[in-house]
């Protein structure tokens, strides 16, 4: 059996065939293939095999230099992304993890990564030292250089149930951004389009906190399957606004698939969730950059 | 070649494989109280279930989570599956440790409703599985020849409603318990263990517990938990204790049926998830 290989087929349970799958063309716009490992391009290899199973066209990587947990220090392994980042051009790109409390330091990194290097993209990742969210002030000059980069600008979001009295919210991580972060954000920036990940943490309450400002499109990645949520999602915000995402290894391809599956949905419009428009966010640096993108 | 199979392209064609229906280990039935689920009716999820080839599914009740009055709970699952999945759906009762006179709820799912299994819910159920009449539990299910299935994470934590403020359920007194009473017969359903693996092992090392892949999460994790991943070190979880669950219809059931082809399995190792092992467990009616 080789990769591309099923047992059984597919569409005798419903779903899709791998050729289906490479039809929809997936953009895995959250894939933390280098993240959490000491050999982390060991983990990127081993892990080809579910993106040739399930027929992922391209993995953008949130992981791109540095680490998560230090995003402005450099990695062991920069060097060899940058070169896999270049020699795998067709199927992998680079989104460089930032932190808002070093805002310097995080234009220095954005310079150093995007504009001089091969990303196409800013991460806020799940909290940082300084307990600085996305809505602080010192996020402007980082939102203005990368909406003159044309970067993609994904931001972690999450709303974890805790404190006293217990609420939504209350049990983030310092630093860990709520979708009203970005909605406090994403109105300083109008003509800059964010994305609010995971939905928001808790996606019926996301989709209802986002659904207001247009700039902000909502991502489905690294969170529970629910039945119904990418109905709720699209009927609220229209199909235009979502993005998807693997989050794999740490998650299943299956599971985030299976979330856009479970969807009533046309043909065009799960491609539009897949990948459609993630490209269409990505186009203007992708052609800054001389490289070529269709849509 | 049957129809639905398919054979590896490029491979030499080899013996025709039926490709086998689901047997579903995990669903439940009526309203979650958080939410009005997609496919909450019975008849749109038993419609559902069909489409992907589910031909038996295992069913408990949502009401079981807060209700006292488990009898009335267990009398409209067995009349739910009768009526609305007569040939599809088989019922698991509930009974709670915390409530009076559990046994006899046992008995009465037993010789009454005809159910082949019982479902506890600890946690939402206010006890947990350092609960004292937990052997005295496995040893009536034993006695009755029932099979019971104690379910951990129905839900993310971080997104529970406020009013909601559950103690984590540990599986260690299960361990303890199940030593205690070989021969009983136990599925732990939503099953994700802890971070470091330890409690997945032990209930694989000390137990013959069997488990359903619905928790499970990881590129290729079924074929990971089995040894079957390129690379992979052996196996976590024996391949013959292994059973589809889907968690449906609070889960979509794409993600489970998606799993068992996202991993490298062979056409055997489909089969025994996703009913051979199920079968043994529960022979069909």
């Amino acid at each position: 059996m080789n990769s591309r290989d099923f047992a059984f087929d597919p569409a005798y349970y419903g779903l899709p065939t791998r050729e289906d799958l490479v039809a929809y063309r997936i953009w895995d716009s959250h894939f933390h293939g280098f993240n959490a490992t000491a050999t982390p391009m060991a983990q990127y290899r081993a892990n080809n095999l579910y993106v040739e199973r399930m027929g992922i066209e391209r993995s953008i990587t949130l992981e791109a230099g540095g680490t998560l947990r230090q995003p402005l220090a450099p990695a062991a392994h920069d060097a060899e992304m940058r070169l896999l980042l270049e020699q795998e051009r067709n199927r992998l790109s680079g989104i460089t993890p930032i932190d808002p409390g070093f805002p310097d330091e995080s234009c220095a990194k954005m310079r150093e990564w995007i504009e001089r290097g091969p990303c196409i993209g800013i991460k806020y990742v799940g909290g940082n030292q300084r307990g600085i969210v996305c809505s602080h002030p010192n996020n402007d000059p980082i939102i203005r250089y990368a909406a003159e980069l044309d970067a993609t600008i994904y931001i972690h979001t999450w709303l974890k149930v805790g404190g006293t009295p217990r609420l939504p919210g209350r049990d983030n991580n310092p630093g860990e951004s709520t979708p009203m972060d970005v909605v406090a954000l994403a109105r300083r920036f109008p003509q800059v389009t964010f994305i609010c990940g995971h939905t928001g943490g808790d996606w019926e309450l996301g989709v209802r906190v986002v659904r207001p400002q247009r700039n902000v499109l909502l991502e489905f990645a690294g969170s529970d399957p629910h039945s119904g949520a990418v109905d709720l999602a699209v009927r609220e915000l229209g199909v235009d606004r979502i993005v998807w995402g693997g989050h794999g290894p740490s998650r299943s391809y299956a599971t985030e698939i299976g979330k856009v599956l479970d969807a009533d949905l046309s043909r065009a419009d799960r491609m539009k969730i897949f990948g459609g428009n993630f490209r269409r966010l990505a186009a203007p640096i992708f052609r800054r950059k001389g490289w070529p993108i269709e849509i | 070649m049957l129809a639905g199979a398919r054979a590896a392209s490029g491979a030499e064609p080899g013996p025709a494989v039926e490709p086998p229906t689901i047997i579903d280990t995990n669903v439940t039935l009526f309203g979650w109280p958080f939410r009005r689920l997609k496919y909450g009716d019975t008849a749109a999820l038993v419609a559902k279930l069909r489409r992907h080839r589910v031909a038996e599914a295992w069913a408990g009740s949502f009401e079981a989570l807060f209700h006292k009055d488990l009898d009335g709970v267990n009398t409209r699952l067995a009349r739910e599956c009768r009526e609305k999945g007569a040939d599809l759906l088989r019922p698991f009762g509930a009974v709670n440790l915390a409530w009076p006179d559990w046994e006899e709820e046992v008995r009465r799912c037993h010789e009454g409703h005809r159910m082949p299994g019982i479902r506890i819910i600890p946690g939402y159920q206010p006890f947990d599985l350092g609960h004292p009449e937990l052997p005295r539990l496995l040893e009536v299910v034993k006695q009755r020849g029932l099979i019971l299935q104690v379910v951990f994470g129905l839900e993310d934590p971080r997104v529970h409603h406020p009013v909601l403020n559950l103690q984590p359920v540990v599986v260690g007194p299960l361990v303890e318990a199940l030593k205690a009473v070989p021969g009983a017969r136990v599925q732990v359903l939503s099953f994700a263990g802890n971070a470091a693996g330890t409690d997945l092992q032990a209930l694989m090392k000390d137990t013959t517990a069997a488990i359903d892949i619905s928790r499970w999460e990881s590129n290729g994790i079924v074929g990971k938990m089995i040894g079957a991943a390129p690379g992979s070190r052996g196996a976590r979880v024996p391949l013959e204790r292994v059973m589809f669950g889907s968690h449906a219809p609070y889960a979509p059931v794409e993600t489970a049926v998606l799993k068992l082809f996202e991993s490298p399995l062979t056409a055997d190792q489909i089969v025994a998830i996703m009913r051979g092992n199920a079968r043994r467990l529960l022979p069909a009616v």
